[in-house]
């Protein structure tokens, strides 16, 4: 909520910070991790978008037409490597705003794949 | 899930690092980055921070706790809307 002129508004986070000059310094982590799981890349992004779709039920999850995963609004995660090659490389992506998040599908994605419930 | 405030402000780097030293982190690199910012490499765990005018971005694939202390060291720098 920001008040100006004598008037109360509510207003994005970043928005306020412009009106207010206050300089926002935006903090994002990324990290990558080795995933096992045989088939191709594309199999193993429908797997992970299955196993967050259920796990996060009331946040938005969404498939990008790159292939890469979007949750809310910060979290990115994407799937590479070799479909011959059992392991593949997930890298996962979110900003310090959504740490809760991101930091809770890290540890979901460690534990791997077979835990499919 | 609770959402983290926003922050505002400029990282002073050696503010950072003494914060990192404080979290017992000791094996840092700083250099100048090409895009006028400066990357901050922990050289032991291989985990790089690019500090630059208005953001930060933490790439480690280390274990979380971590990674937690290097957030902790860089929100100390800021100040939160």
């Amino acid at each position: 909520i920001v008040m100006k002129d004598n008037k109360l508004r509510l207003i994005d986070p970043s928005e306020a910070m412009k009106e207010l000059g206050l300089p926002e310094h935006k903090i994002r982590f990324t990290s990558t991790l080795a995933l096992e799981n045989e088939g191709t890349v594309t199999q193993t992004i429908d797997k992970i978008f299955n196993l967050v779709k259920k796990r996060l039920k009331s946040a938005s999850v969404q498939h990008s037409t790159d292939g890469s995963i979007t949750i809310s609004d910060s979290v990115l995660i994407k799937v590479s490597g070799d479909d011959e090659e059992s392991e593949k490389d997930v890298l996962l992506s979110w900003s310090y705003q959504d740490e809760e998040l991101g930091s809770y599908l890290q540890r979901l994605l460690k534990a791997g794949l077979h835990v499919d419930s | 899930l609770d959402s983290k405030p926003y922050m505002w402000g400029d990282i002073n780097v050696s503010a950072f690092v003494d914060n990192l030293s404080k979290q017992g982190i000791t094996d840092i690199k700083v250099e100048d980055s090409p895009t006028g910012g400066r990357i901050v490499h922990l050289t032991d765990d291989d985990i790089l921070i690019q500090l630059e005018e208005g953001s930060t971005h933490i790439i480690c694939d280390s274990d979380e706790s971590l990674r937690t202390k290097i957030r902790d060291a860089l929100v100390k720098c800021l100040n939160r809307l």
